[in-house]
């Protein structure tokens, strides 16, 4: 069973306020923060992997940037009707979306990887040379 | 259990981004309801599900008894070797099915996926389109 339109804006609002407020693991990240993407983050080898679902985005509507530590996902899915046409449901929308993440290590940004199929977004972050801890041995 | 965990946990708790299909199912993994559109036009209606996810060949459209069903598996390989640290969605596979009225044109369904969208385009039968009427 779907909730309604008007109480899904109204919970999505909330949801949103909760997401931004309420987690610690973004912290100090940068201005474009919106909610929009949600975001799957895994790991893999040290390697950071982002997961998004984004139907109905079109590749060149999408728009990857990374530094740092920071991935700003940003675009746009646009849903065009003709104009004689008659709704019965709507459910889906289209929406402008800037998201900012800031990411618990440093990304080798010449190094990653982004897939977009079947309507997931996939990024493939490895962590900075830099970044990598260094094994020591004990003499 | 350290801070970021503990956020990771909270995060977890948040209301889900998908709602779940409420019948019971005898496979495993969650079911989720697509959303949808519906929009009549002069000669079609045009059904438009967001799957995200889902490949070609794991979609199942049937049509029985103008009960019109649509079935979309997740592959879940991708993901078993992946640890997660952080989530704000679920992944499941995806049905939802619609009432066809009788005025559809069964036979000249059309279906179309791309970039983790379905279309259906359902033809309105003939005898269902808008006529004019001549006055003798």
């Amino acid at each position: 069973m779907l909730i309604p339109r008007e109480f899904e804006a109204l919970l999505g609002l909330q949801d949103a306020m909760d997401r931004t407020l309420d987690t610690g693991f973004f912290d100090s990240a940068t201005s474009g923060r919106g909610v929009h993407p949600p975001v799957n983050i895994f790991e893999k080898d040290g390697e950071i992997v982002l997961v998004a679902e984004l139907p109905g985005v079109k590749k060149k509507d999408l728009s990857i940037e990374v530094k740092e530590d920071t991935v700003r996902l940003s675009g746009e899915r646009a849903i065009a009707y003709d104009k004689n046409v008659n709704y019965h449901r709507v459910e889906r929308n289209s929406s402008k979306f800037d998201r900012t993440l800031k990411l618990p290590i440093n990304v080798q940004t010449d190094k990653v990887k982004a897939e977009y199929k079947d309507g997931l977004l996939v990024l493939f972050l490895p962590r900075a040379e830099k970044n990598k801890p260094k094994q020591i041995t004990i003499q | 259990m350290s801070d970021e965990r503990k956020e990771i946990a909270k995060a977890e708790n948040k209301k889900p981004e998908k709602t779940e299909c409420a019948g019971e199912r005898t496979i495993p993994g969650k079911y989720y309801i697509p959303r949808t559109d519906i929009a009549e036009t002069e000669k079609n209606l045009v059904v438009t599900m967001d799957v995200p996810g889902v490949r070609k060949e794991n979609l199942n459209i049937t049509l029985e008894n103008r009960n019109l069903e649509v079935d979309a598996k997740i592959d879940f390989s991708p993901y078993e070797k992946l640890d997660p640290v952080y989530t704000e969605y679920n992944v499941g596979h995806y049905t939802r099915s619609f009432t066809v009225s009788n005025t559809i044109d069964t036979k000249n369904i059309d279906a179309n996926l791309t970039d983790g969208v379905l279309t259906l385009t359902l033809p309105k039968a003939p005898e269902a389109l808008p006529r004019k009427i001549e006055i003798n």
